[in-house]
């Protein structure tokens, strides 16, 4: 047997197959039995004339006599639905006003994420367009050869020509030669005006109305110029020959110009023979020939034919498609470096810049530049690929863009579209920052590098960490309920949403009860005209549509911009005067009633003051009216408000409200993909809502099971 | 009864005048900025001859909006009582035209939902009373409950959600389909009808539950009056005692509030019609709204306020009427 102490201190007999300290836990259930057996064993010893002392049926101890409050709140206990009622009521303060204070986010936070996203980080592209590198930095070139540089070399290319003349609009003349594919030399020469020759000469008009011939100015009169016309027209040769004159017609509707070709050559230097004339006629479009060892170029425009004797030329340019890369960032390639190098590589290969010497070697499609004291590793290289960031700027290093040509090389070869290679590529950090270790070195990680060909340009792309704004996540352990999409957590939204919600029903619902409860009681108490005009008031206050007018509202504060929580205010203040119309009827209604019963017979017969019994008699008499609607009232709130919220008229970012976080994802396509966002909002106001009236149902029936609903 | 009605309808016109005033002056005191707008997008109109100023001070003038709050109303006001509510700003029509053409796409959505919350929610409020505190009693309860606590807007959406986007029944928005110039008459008429199904569900699912909860309690109180317990004591079949004393009696407040609530099909809906994108009545008085559109918006409002009005009266005379126990004085 094991004594021990109970919680009255009294000493109790454990039960058998107690030990100790263990049966200290007895169940409910035991210790009722325990006390019934010691009632009974009482009643044994204390002899029969006890067992009458039992409760009589008329007793007032049968009866369990409960206060109204009691009375009230056994009944409404008994409510399931308001049970369930205030049980979704106290979840949602909690989850609105406490869970706030211990979740980690508020409703402004907004989440970054690091995501995976292909970026474009090089473009790569075949050089066409020709660089003009001066040699001689006060040599000019006129810009209308400058300008279409390119331009000739592409045509001397597609004529497979190696030199071409070019004669500047102010008449200097500048030889285009070819040293190597992609190199070309500009020379500019010292020549003299030779000979000219000029064009056609307009020489008579024709008209086929009337066959009218009429002569230029200066013109002497041919016999039968206009027959040889007529039979050149009527044979749509428009061209034809007197003696040795040639003649042309050009024609312009019913007007035929007739152009009589030129004679001959003006020498200006000395006169020249007929094998001089035709080798200015076979290159009477521009060009160049020799001539007695002297060399000639020609040029020809409208006007006529130039010939001008060379006197001299001089290398001032050069021209070449080619781009520098160095292989170490520290080097600095200048003008003069590349000028020296593109020489070397069509002469000698070797060549000296800087005080260094440089040797060039030429290998596939491109061209080192070795420093002939190492060997090894070249400096620099040159060839036509551009290799760039996508931004343009030069800041790729030499190994990859010699990868990149090479699978680019490839893909050429192959015809691929595609072409993949992996490389280390520097990481960017939050701010969008490189990150570097501790050496401060930058942090690389290997990344796959997608070339895509696009016309005539190549795309690399890569995966790149970045940071950006955790739009739409889904939810998440971090997120329970995901992020909407300003990047905020729509549970902490949700939370401050429903403070939001409850603040703005319970405060509007207590301003209409104080406007209707005040309004209603001086209407019931006084009667008479008082009673008439707030009564005429609380028609005309029934009669406006209150919807409209807070729309209406909200417009208004749109356009005057007014800060979340003023507006917030606003809206509170005017939804409270726009209900408290129904709550002054109700109380008038119920004071009229209550004021002709006895208790306030009572009251003014004693000489209450009036405010004394309106406020301890009247008003404590219709307060369960009042707690019942203004209870369903609160529901009706949320309802008003989410609307308007919805709508974008009532509380407005970044407060949130539920009917603003339904509202940001109302369009068809977010309405589809974000459901994990607007249902549960919508459940909140729906739940919220239900509960407001399943409590108030139940008060209802609780303070007066036969009050009319 | 004819002393009654003349008496009320008195009382109507004052509250009437009233009413439209306060909503005068809420139109009033909007900031100038909407006037000043729509005066400089009318005067960059083609055609126009007026300078912005010029229009400024006819748009004021047209709705005494110069003249201090008081003589402002009676310009409305005498305007208004010879039928001048002149153009509609975002709609540039006459407001008559305007309500004309939109008023019936709101009725009909109104009455066909309004046939419907009566012909589901009254039998429904019947079976609940008939059997209080059963699992049918509770279904309906909650249902209606849930029913009144939906925000529309909610109910739009889920609605959209499960049939235009899920299913693909019916469209998001809008009233005409795609090809509905190139359909026939019947062909119209069906596109029409099948646009209109969504917004008239919505109506219905947000209206129904304040008539159950009604018809339920209404029911109940008869259920438990002494002609029922009379009439079952004289031994009535349970149907002849629901059918004939119980649903009768009930019908007196049912009746009286529907009567009431018929001019209201006439108001449009506001929040489903500009989410279902339907032309009705509501839709444009939303977009006058918020766009400062003060001649329709001061229109639709003393139109509502009317529908208000005359409701509240024919409920009042039908209360009279229906109830033989009710006197008019």
């Amino acid at each position: 047997m094991n004594i021990y102490k109970d919680s009255d201190g009294m000493d109790r007999i454990a039960p058998e197959g107690r030990k100790g300290n263990i049966a200290i836990h007895k169940s409910i259930n035991e210790e009722l039995k325990e006390r019934e057996r010691k009632a009974r064993e009482a009643k044994q010893a204390g002899g029969p004339e006890e067992a009458d002392s039992e409760i009589s049926l008329d007793s007032t101890e049968r009866v369990k006599v409960l206060s109204p409050g009691q009375l009230v709140f056994k009944r409404f206990i008994t409510n399931k639905l308001a049970i369930v009622g205030s049980l979704i009521l106290i979840f949602m303060f909690v989850f609105a006003f406490i869970a706030p204070i211990f979740y980690p986010y508020s409703q402004t936070q907004i989440f970054y994420k690091y995501d995976n996203s292909l970026i474009d980080y090089a473009q790569a592209k075949e050089r066409t367009e020709y660089t003009l590198l001066m040699l001689d930095k006060d040599a000019e070139v006129h810009y209308s050869v400058k300008n279409k540089l390119t331009a000739n070399i592409n045509q001397m290319k597609s004529a497979s020509e190696t030199e071409m003349t070019l004669i500047s609009s102010d008449g200097n003349t500048y030889n285009l030669v070819k040293n190597a594919d992609n190199i070309y030399s500009l020379y500019a020469t010292a020549a003299e005006k030779y000979a000219t020759k000029s064009g056609s000469v307009k020489y008579a008009n024709y008209s086929t109305i009337g066959a009218v011939l009429t002569y230029e100015a200066g013109a002497e009169e041919i016999d039968g110029l206009a027959d040889k016309i007529k039979e050149a027209i009527s044979s749509k040769t428009l061209h034809f020959t007197i003696g040795s004159d040639e003649f042309t017609l050009v024609q312009d509707k019913k007007n035929y110009t007739v152009y009589r070709a030129s004679e001959g050559f003006d020498y200006l230097v000395k006169e020249e023979g007929d094998a001089f004339e035709e080798l200015v006629s076979e290159n009477a479009e521009g060009g160049r020939f020799t001539y007695k060892n002297e060399e000639y170029t020609v040029t020809a425009d409208s006007d006529g034919i130039t010939v001008y004797h060379v006197t001299g030329q001089e290398r001032i340019a050069l021209l070449t498609t080619y781009v520098f890369d160095a292989y170490d960032p520290s080097f600095k390639i200048s003008e003069e470096f590349e000028v020296a190098a593109l020489m070397a590589s069509i002469e000698s290969g070797e060549f000296s810049a800087d005080g260094n010497t440089y040797r060039v070697v030429s290998e596939d499609d491109e061209t080192l530049i070795y420093n002939t004291s190492d060997e090894t590793n070249p400096v620099a290289a040159f060839s036509t690929m551009v290799i760039r960031r996508y931004s343009g700027e030069d800041t790729l290093e030499l190994a990859f863009k010699e990868k990149a040509r090479e699978v680019i090389d490839e893909m050429a070869e192959t015809g691929a579209k595609t072409g993949k290679f992996t490389w280390p590529i520097a990481q960017v950090d939050a701010d969008g920052a490189y990150t570097y270790d501790e050496n401060g070195e930058l942090i690389k990680e290997d990344r796959e590098v997608t070339i895509n060909s696009k016309n005539d340009s190549y795309v690399m792309t890569v995966e790149q960490v970045v940071y950006l704004i955790d739009t739409f996540a889904r939810p998440t352990s971090q997120h329970l309920a995901g992020t909407d999409g300003d990047g905020m957590d729509v549970l902490a939204r949700m939370m401050y949403g429903g403070r939001v919600s409850l603040m703005v029903a319970f405060v509007v619902v207590i301003l209409e009860n104080v406007l209707g409860i005040i309004m209603g009681g001086i209407a019931g108490f006084f009667g008479g005209w008082v009673d008439n005009i707030i009564m005429r008031a609380v028609d005309i206050f029934y009669c406006i549509p209150s919807m409209p007018i807070l729309i209406i509202m909200g417009a208004m504060f749109d356009a005057m911009k007014l800060k979340p929580y003023t507006r917030l205010v606003w809206m509170m203040v005017v939804l409270g005067v726009l209900g408290w119309a129904g709550v002054a009827r109700l109380v008038r209604g119920q004071i009229l009633s209550l004021r002709e019963q006895e208790f306030m017979v009572a009251a003014e017969a004693i000489g209450l003051k009036n405010s004394k019994r309106i406020f301890r008699h009247l008003i404590p008499n219709v307060m369960p009216q009042l707690i019942v609607t203004a209870t369903s009232g609160l529901g009706g709130v949320i309802i008003t408000e989410s609307t308007l919220s919805y709508l974008g008229l009532g509380v407005k970012h970044p407060l949130a409200s539920w009917g603003t976080m339904i509202n940001s994802v109302s369009t068809a396509e977010a309405m589809k993909s974000y459901t994990y966002i607007w249902i549960p909002v919508g459940l909140l106001i729906c739940l919220t809502v239900v509960a407001f009236n399943f409590v108030g149902d139940g008060l209802r029936d609780a303070f007066d099971p036969k009050m009319k609903r | 009864m004819a002393k009654f009605i003349a008496k009320r309808l008195g009382l109507s016109v004052i509250i009437f005048f009233f009413v439209t005033f306060i909503i005068y002056i809420l139109e009033y005191s909007l900031p100038t900025s909407y006037v000043e707008k729509t005066a400089r997008e009318l005067a960059t109109r083609p055609g126009n001859t007026k300078s912005a100023q010029q229009w400024i001070d006819e748009l004021n003038a047209q709705y005494g909006m110069d003249q201090g709050i008081i003589k402002g109303y009676g310009i409305w006001l005498s305007n208004t009582v010879r039928g001048n509510f002149g153009d509609s700003w975002s709609q540039t029509m006459p407001v008559t035209d305007l309500f004309n053409s939109c008023i019936w796409y709101s009725f009909v959505m109104g009455l066909i939902s309004f046939v419907l919350e009566i012909f589901i929610a009254i039998p429904l409020g019947v079976v609940a009373a008939r059997k209080q505190y059963s699992f049918t009693d509770y279904a309906v309860t909650v249902v209606s409950m849930v029913a009144i606590s939906m925000p529309t807007f909610f109910v739009a959406t889920v609605l959209k959600l499960i049939f235009s986007v899920k299913l693909g029944w019916f469209e998001l928005v809008g009233m005409q389909g795609r090809y509905y110039t190139t359909l026939s008459t019947a062909g119209k008429f069906w596109d029409l009808a099948n646009h209109l199904v969504l917004p008239i569900l919505t109506l219905t699912i947000v209206g129904i539950g304040g008539l159950m909860r009604y018809t339920r309690t209404n029911m109940l109180e008869v259920l438990n009056a002494d002609y029922v317990r009379t009439a079952r004591a004289k031994g009535l079949p349970e149907s002849k005692v629901i059918s004939k004393h119980a649903f009768r009696n009930t019908l007196i407040p049912l009746v009286t509030i529907l009567g009431g609530s018929l001019p209201g099909l006439f108001s449009g809906a506001l929040i489903t019609e500009t989410l279902f994108g339907i032309r009705g009545i509501g839709y444009y008085a939303y977009q006058a709204m918020i766009t400062g559109d003060i001649p329709f918006t001061m229109f639709y409002l003393a139109f509502i306020s009317i529908l208000t009005l005359l409701g509240n009266l024919i409920s009042d005379i039908l209360y009279a009427v229906v109830d033989p126990r009710v006197r008019v004085n």
